[in-house]
């Protein structure tokens, strides 16, 4: 058994789809400062160890841990990169974690560091190495590759979404008009949350449904911006978590998993993964997570959610996956308001994925956003006590999910 | 014999690629434009950086933007250099009729150093901790190209 993981503090660095008044540095730099003005009696001087990740290609800047190390505060101390695609920021999370459950000596707090700055790069072109939009689907689906060129195939992360969005709205019977419900819920929260993206405090479902279609039955109005930003969490042991902040946050149980095309077959084809809605890779990472955490019962120990949802099926979608809700419930929940901002069990009330996604940044957001509503210090704080929270990552090659469930207290041994 | 025919095709994807300098590196370029070098020092330990920059990584100390600033000549000593046969600017392996020095240069009163072309200068007349001087484009732009170069005072 490795050291119980307390997190400290998180902070973010205010997002814009153009950050160009900052350079990549700078921006990193404004996460920490706002990290660590959280935990006033901690210096930058107190950090022993880093972890930093983005989206590789995205901006075209390779290796740039090294010279942003300076602004991170990182100079001669142990620095570990982490990128693994869309998931990024919840693989930082987990070496954060993990660097200091290892009790290593002398690395205490570590800090977790995720960023994208994506208008200096083209996310499209960038993506194209990493997961080419409905290729990667078709690779899901055990298409190889030679036989892909026979096939029209085309778009970026929405090529994904769409296919994973029929299945589901088939599925579970629901209409458009509940996915928009879903974009406007985070939207709202978003208004409230200082350091978003997309603020609209006003937006109607009907405003929603006006927009074009992009990819049936996505439109333009539900889908993530592509914002510019970065995020800092401090990961630090028990008694140091105790002298440093008010309510520390107990990283009881964490899980990634890999599916889909993470099986490759012959010449690149996947899993053999008919309905793209099934998420077998959230099901098992939820599984080990929660039983990490001693939570059996997720639908009622869990208090408070922030899942990894660029597009508002995936929300719907993930929220049943992880065992938050029955299966094909979670459209009634969203309508009868279980999971707005005083229901009974908050999802995303930083407005989530949907509303900010600087890529590398955003799953370090949701365990980041997840812990600071355990502390009662978000900036869109829920009205109840949160004693458990999780935050849920999503991406890769689509294949990788992420999880870190949190409470306000150890994980009980039985 | 069993032959695999392998279609090739041919494509472009374009990339269009930015980067924000920050507002520091904004100043230092804006005096560039005006033919003045200007760096930033570190309130703590005096160190003065040229380009300017928000942090001192040493003493882990936030700059401020408007403060400590640092009017800085156009002369500077010489502290590595390297010679090439390329050319520099040329994605393209090109060869040059004579070869290419590029020097580090350190500026007279700071303590880092920029890389620049060094001009006029045969290879044997080198010598490390030689004195040097900016030269100028005629037309500035406001970006790292303003300085040509540098030469022997």
């Amino acid at each position: 058994m490795g050291r119980q993981v307390c997190v400290a503090s998180a902070g973010f660095s205010e997002h814009a789809s153009k950050r160009s008044d900052v350079n990549m540095p700078e921006l990193v730099n404004e996460a920490i400062v706002d990290c660590l003005k959280r935990v006033p009696s901690l210096d930058i001087k107190d950090i022993d160890a880093f972890v930093n990740g983005n989206m590789p290609a995205f901006e075209g800047s390779n290796i740039p841990e090294l010279w942003m190390t300076d602004w991170m505060g990182a100079r001669n101390k142990p620095l570990m990169r982490v990128t693994t695609g869309g998931t990024t920021g919840g693989s930082v999370a987990i070496a954060g974690y993990y660097s200091v459950a290892a009790g290593l000596p002398g690395v205490d707090n570590v800090l977790a560091i995720a960023f994208e700055q994506q208008s200096q790069g083209d996310t499209s072109v960038g993506l194209a190495s990493v997961a080419y939009g409905e290729i990667s689907v078709m690779n899901s689906l055990g298409i190889p590759y030679d036989q892909l060129t026979l096939l029209l195939s085309g778009g970026a992360a929405i090529g994904i979404a769409s296919y994973q969005a029929t299945n589901y709205m088939r599925k579970s019977k629901i209409t458009e008009e509940d996915l928009a419900r879903v974009v406007v819920q985070n939207r709202h929260n978003a208004a409230k949350t200082w350091w978003a993206h997309l603020k609209m405090p006003d937006l109607t479902i009907e405003e929603v449904l006006d927009t074009p279609y992009i990819s049936y039955p996505l439109r333009y109005g539900m889908v993530c911006p592509a914002s510019d930003g970065a995020c800092a969490m401090l990961f630090t042991t028990e008694e140091k978590a105790k002298d440093i902040c008010d309510i520390p946050v107990f990283v009881n149980g964490v899980g990634s998993i890999a599916n889909e095309t993470a099986l490759i077959g012959y010449g690149g084809s996947g899993s053999g993964q008919l309905d793209l809605s099934e998420q077998l890779g959230a099901q098992k990472t939820s599984e080990i997570a929660f039983n990490q955490a001693g939570i059996h019962f997720p639908r009622k120990e869990i208090d408070y959610a922030e899942v990894y949802s660029p597009f508002p099926n995936q929300e719907l979608m993930w929220v049943e996956k992880l065992g938050l809700f029955e299966e094909n419930t979670a459209t009634k929940m969203y309508e009868t308001g279980v999971t707005a901002l005083n229901g009974e069990l908050p999802i995303n009330c930083s407005g989530g994925v949907n509303s900010t996604n600087a890529i590398g940044a955003s799953a370090l957001e949701r365990p980041a956003v997840a812990a600071l509503q355990i502390m009662g210090k978000a900036s869109n704080q829920v009205p109840k006590t949160v004693h458990t929270s999780l935050g849920h990552g999503w991406g890769g090659y689509v294949n990788l999910v992420t999880m870190m469930v949190m409470a306000d207290e150890p994980v009980r041994k039985y | 014999m069993n032959e695999k025919v392998i279609v090739a095709n041919k494509g472009l994807i374009r990339a269009d690629f930015n980067f924000w300098v920050g507002r520091y590196l904004d100043k230092f370029y804006d005096n560039l434009e005006n033919k003045k070098i200007v760096g930033n020092t570190c309130p703590k330990c005096g160190d003065v950086f040229v380009p300017p920059r928000k942090i001192c990584g040493k003493c882990n100390e936030v700059i401020p933007l408007e403060e400590n600033w640092v009017d800085l000549p156009e002369t500077g000593i010489l502290i590595n250099y390297t010679i090439t046969p390329y050319k520099v600017n040329d994605r393209a392996f090109r060869k040059v009729k004579k070869p290419q020095t590029i020097g580090m240069i350190q500026i007279d009163g700071s303590n880092t150093a920029l890389i620049y072309r060094l001009l006029n200068l045969e290879p044997d007349n080198i010598k490390l901790g030689m004195k040097l001087k900016v030269e100028w484009e005629e037309n500035t732009k406001g970006d790292p190209s303003d300085i040509r170069g540098f030469m022997k005072i």
